[in-house]
């Protein structure tokens, strides 16, 4: 019954935190504009949380740095189980213009397990929707 | 002040410490000066000509030395100092006690290039992760960076 509920919730209002590994801020703004009025994720539930202890998907923008390696996956294990993980943009899914640089260690999926691919450079609001809904139905089924 | 009045006042004021002085195009001076010099011609630039602007440092890989470009610019031109180092010992003087903000340009030097900055204030590293191994210099020519296999998740290629 409680697990019902809590995936009900889940379904109903996800929590996101949105972290910028290394990105351009091109797909930091176009992630904003989705929250914001215009298109207003907000009426789907989907809230922006400041915490990862607070958050179910984590939505990660920009390619994976060097530098941002430990605390990526520090942020990882912070957030609680079950946990969704987006990776945003061209630069999130693979490197992009970025791979191959010496800062660089790749796409997200080099550290940490990615549910959810959105293409773009920089991603459109609507992808975001579109990718966020693709990921609810995926727990829904329960592949995930 | 224009060009030329300029590339005057440096051969009176600074005469034997300037190697050479080339004017490619307007507003575009190059001062050539050794690296002992460096730091008499960048106090006389502040103190007598006022220029204190100092846009970046530009570093360059020569091959068997390096060379620096310190370009500051000013109201009527932009200015660029360029000096030599020898590649095998890659020693400069810091300019922070004349310009402080070229301390950043500086321990960026330190960082892509690996040269030593003599009297810097502050030499930690600025711009390369904390994990980087030392002795790895990327603006270095003969650096080579060979990037670590990826892992395709699924097992696909």
């Amino acid at each position: 019954m409680l697990q019902k509920l809590t995936q009900w919730s889940r379904l109903k209002s996800p929590w996101i935190l949105h972290l910028n590994t290394g990105a351009c801020n091109a797909c930091d703004i176009e992630v904003v504009a989705a929250l914001t009025p215009r298109f207003d994720v907000e009426r789907f539930g989907i809230l922006l949380e400041g915490t990862p202890r607070h958050a179910d998907v984590i939505i990660c923008t920009g390619p994976a740095t060097r530098q941002m390696k430990d605390r990526l996956i520090r942020v990882y294990e912070q957030t609680p189980d079950p946990k969704f993980v987006m990776a945003v943009g061209a630069c999130a899914m693979s490197g992009c213009v970025y791979r191959g640089a010496y800062n660089i260690i790749g796409g997200i999926d080099q550290l940490i397990p990615v549910d959810v691919y959105v293409p773009g450079c920089p991603i459109r609001p609507d992808a975001l929707i579109e990718g966020v809904v693709k990921l609810l139905d995926k727990i829904k089924k329960g592949t995930k | 002040m224009n060009d030329q009045v300029l590339i005057d006042k440096i051969n009176e004021g600074l005469k034997d410490k300037v190697v050479a002085i080339t004017n490619p195009a307007p507003r575009r001076l190059f001062l050539k000066v050794t690296a002992d010099n460096l730091l008499t011609v960048v106090g006389w630039l502040k103190h007598e000509l006022g220029i204190t602007h100092l846009s970046t440092i530009s570093g360059l890989d020569l091959g068997q030395s390096f060379e620096l470009l310190y370009h500051f610019a000013n109201n009527c031109c932009v200015l660029t100092l360029r000096t030599e180092i020898p590649r095998e010992q890659p020693v400069l003087p810091s300019i922070c006690e004349i310009i402080p903000g070229a301390i950043l340009y500086e321990r960026e030097l330190q960082d892509m290039f690996g040269i030593t900055v003599q009297n810097i204030p502050d030499s930690r590293p600025l711009l390369l992760p904390d994990d980087w191994p030392a002795g790895n210099y990327p603006l270095r020519k003969d650096w080579k960076y060979e990037r670590p296999p990826e892992v395709i998740p699924g097992g696909k290629s």
